[in-house]
């Protein structure tokens, strides 16, 4: 049985798990934006690291004022730490994605080790004959077809960022992410070598 | 007085480091999470054992760096390696800050554990007692995620740390198996590693 939560509680662990997605969502993109030498995925960090600050912020000050009383000083604390923490998440990203912005070529190490890493980085591009075509990112399920979440998606010269309503179109670039097994899959999705199971 | 070892210069490729220091900060933020809403003070001391080793693959990652650079352009061309290694070290520095809460008995409110998993879905920490069951099978045989509906996602081996073990994985006595599941599956778990239940279910 779940606890009874009062308003100003749910609204601060709203906010807290924004914190903590919007931190791992900028860590994927900062080691993509490594992987691709994308400037854009980089700039999409930075600008969520202003957006993270914004969010800090604002999470802290609704702690402050949830008028906790004193024997609940040490809950509020975790909550505290725990936006702090995902801050810190944050702004290691920033750094990873600035290597990019400052205009330096990621050094082939940097690639390799995305590459070789349990979880990896990968772009595919959605052809002509791809199933996904005309479907909705809710449709197509892709974590569970393929164990890869998608991160972010470049449309033209546009990076747009997955809402599940969102419909895939051919041409588009999927960057996702997910263990090294699920790229195949996603390929021959992506490709129309395969297509969705119904 | 502090006491911290000296960190001796090893020659290692420098991308086994990064991918090394990169596998286990993002594994590090999995378990930290764990230990602070679950209050696992035994998942939080991992955590804080894996930071340090961390913090000496990144002196090892630098003293390899730094000699490998020969000349100005090396140095332009290393020093974003050198950037990321320090990333990825502050990662796992906030990973411990978050495990320490569990340390210090700073508890998190369950509302915020219902919020964070989606799923019902737990980190574990089990140790491989001598005379349990898993000793000497190895994980594809074991068929761990199809009988109990957990997923081994690390092992520590004494000093070692295997991540994403590979089905031919043998178990070992004393091995710390970290897995994730369902809070039945993984209270199972322990039980078999513990030794004090002597069958897999089905």
């Amino acid at each position: 049985m779940a606890p009874k939560v009062q308003k100003p509680f749910a609204k601060i662990v709203k906010e807290l798990v924004e914190l903590k997605d919007t931190s791992e969502l900028m860590m994927d993109l900062a080691y993509s934006s490594l992987l691709l030498s994308s400037r854009e995925l980089a700039e999409e960090v930075e600008a969520l690291e202003e957006r993270m600050d914004n969010l800090h912020t604002e999470f802290e000050l609704l702690v402050l004022a949830s008028g906790f009383k004193s024997e609940e000083s040490k809950d509020f604390l975790g909550l505290i730490r725990l936006g702090v923490a995902t801050e810190n998440i944050a702004d290691a990203a920033a750094e990873i994605a600035r290597v990019v912005l400052r205009g330096l070529e990621p050094h082939p190490i940097l690639k390799d080790m995305i590459k070789e890493a349990e979880e990896t980085v990968t772009r595919v591009q959605v052809s002509r004959k791809s199933s996904l075509i005309g479907k909705s990112l809710r449709n197509v399920k892709l974590p569970e077809e393929t164990g890869m979440w998608v991160l972010a998606i470049r449309r033209g010269k546009k990076w747009i960022r997955p809402k599940p309503n969102l419909t895939l179109k051919a041409g588009d670039f999927l960057i996702a992410s997910g263990y090294a097994e699920g790229k195949e899959d996603l390929d021959k999705l992506a490709s129309g070598e395969n297509t969705l199971s119904e | 007085m502090v006491h911290l070892e000296k960190i001796e210069y090893k020659p290692m490729p420098v991308r086994d480091l990064l991918v090394e220091m990169k596998d286990l900060s993002e594994l590090m933020i999995d378990l930290a999470y764990s230990a602070a809403l679950f209050h696992s003070h035994e998942l939080a001391e991992e955590v804080l054992e894996l930071e340090t080793h961390v913090d000496t693959l990144a002196y090892i990652l630098k003293m390899n760096t730094m000699l490998a650079a020969r000349d100005a352009e090396d140095a332009e061309a290393l020093v974003g390696v050198s950037m990321v290694a320090s990333a990825a070290d502050k990662i796992s520095d906030a990973a411990a800050d978050i495990a320490a809460l569990a340390i210090r008995e700073i508890h998190v409110h369950p509302i915020v554990r219902a919020a964070f998993s989606k799923v019902e879905e737990q980190l574990v920490r089990a140790e491989v007692k001598p005379n349990s069951i898993l000793v000497g099978k190895n994980l594809g045989e074991l068929e761990l995620a199809a009988r109990m509906g957990v997923d081994v996602i690390a092992i520590r081996r004494k000093k070692n740390w295997i991540i994403n073990p590979e089905g031919s994985e043998v178990v070992s006595d004393g091995d710390i198996l970290i897995a994730r599941g369902a809070p039945h599956g993984v209270e199972e778990l322990q039980l078999v590693a513990e030794g004090s239940v002597q069958k897999l279910g089905d």
